[in-house]
């Protein structure tokens, strides 16, 4: 099954580890060795981790420096949180408007009957 | 009755969202007659009358209301960008209860979830005059993998597009 980014991206984003990882590298670039530091796990576990972030696209690895630092990407999270303030927001004009549409036949059939 | 009461003969639009679920809930209170809403909810001509919202164009709207029947749409928007959606009605009750989800998953590059599942419930206020509109959406895919897990989708939905170290700062927590 084709899985949507904004699935991919909260599916990353479900694991305390992984979450605790972004923030740290919202802070700055940082080393496999760096962020498995504070963690308490092995860094084949932390790489683990990482894998499942790079594959939602949520982080990088730089290609020529040898310690290959990660890095950050913004943009799934702010596309997935896009999306779904989107569809709220077209609910919210939807209801206002179907509002607006009761009130007119509303407003119609009195006329009618007063006649 | 004051101006402003006058204006917005609905009241606010409540929106929840369970932390360990990935369903949205937004209820709003219309001041009309149960049975004008499921009709303004189940006439495909008044359907294209306002949904997506105002400055919205609805081009096509044909629905056939029953359990299994499509309802195929094309929504047009402000700026002249046109979606096509295909979707299925499951559950038909009047003047009470509508359900329907997703079955076309063609918009190449979307972002959201395709398979949502929405749930309609039309409740009688004050002796009739008024109704309650409660519409669940479940994201079915989101669901299926457990990734709305208990702060992923919740945390996401609340933050909008605020500044993201500041999400993952709260993420984090």
């Amino acid at each position: 099954m084709r899985i949507d980014p904004l699935s991919a991206t909260l599916h990353a984003l479900a694991d305390p580890t992984r979450r605790a990882l972004l923030a740290r590298l919202a802070l700055g670039d940082a080393s496999v060795t760096e962020l498995g530091a504070p963690l308490d796990m092995s860094l084949a576990a932390v790489s683990k981790h990482l894998k499942v972030l790079e594959g939602a696209g949520l982080v990088s690895r730089g290609r020529h420096m040898q310690w290959r630092p990660c890095h950050l990407e913004a943009a799934p999270l702010r596309d997935a949180s896009e999306w779904l303030e989107q569809y709220r927001r077209f609910w919210d004009r939807s209801i206002d408007a179907l509002a607006d549409h009761l009130a007119t036949i509303q407003a119609t059939k009195k006329t009618k009957v007063k006649k | 009755m004051s101006k402003q009461k006058a204006r917005s003969n609905v009241g606010p639009m409540r929106v929840e969202t369970p932390a360990d679920q990935a369903v949205l809930i937004m209820e709003r209170e219309l001041d009309a007659p149960r049975e004008l809403v499921w009709s303004a909810l189940t006439d495909p001509t008044q359907v294209a009358k306002w949904y997506g919202g105002h400055g919205f164009e609805n081009p096509v709207c044909e629905m056939d209301v029953r359990p299994g029947g499509r309802w195929r749409h094309v929504m047009r928007t402000p700026d002249g960008q046109e979606f096509a959606m295909e979707l299925e009605f499951l559950e038909v009750v009047p003047p009470e209860r509508l359900v329907w989800q997703n079955v076309g998953h063609d918009a190449p590059g979307a972002v959201g979830p395709h398979n949502n599942h929405m749930t309609v419930t039309l409740e009688a206020l004050d002796g009739g005059a008024r109704t309650r509109w409660h519409l669940v959406t479940r994201f079915k895919s989101l669901a299926d993998r457990q990734a709305a897990g208990a702060i992923g989708f919740a945390a996401v939905l609340e933050e909008g597009t605020e500044k993201f170290a500041d999400v993952l700062r709260e993420l984090a927590r």
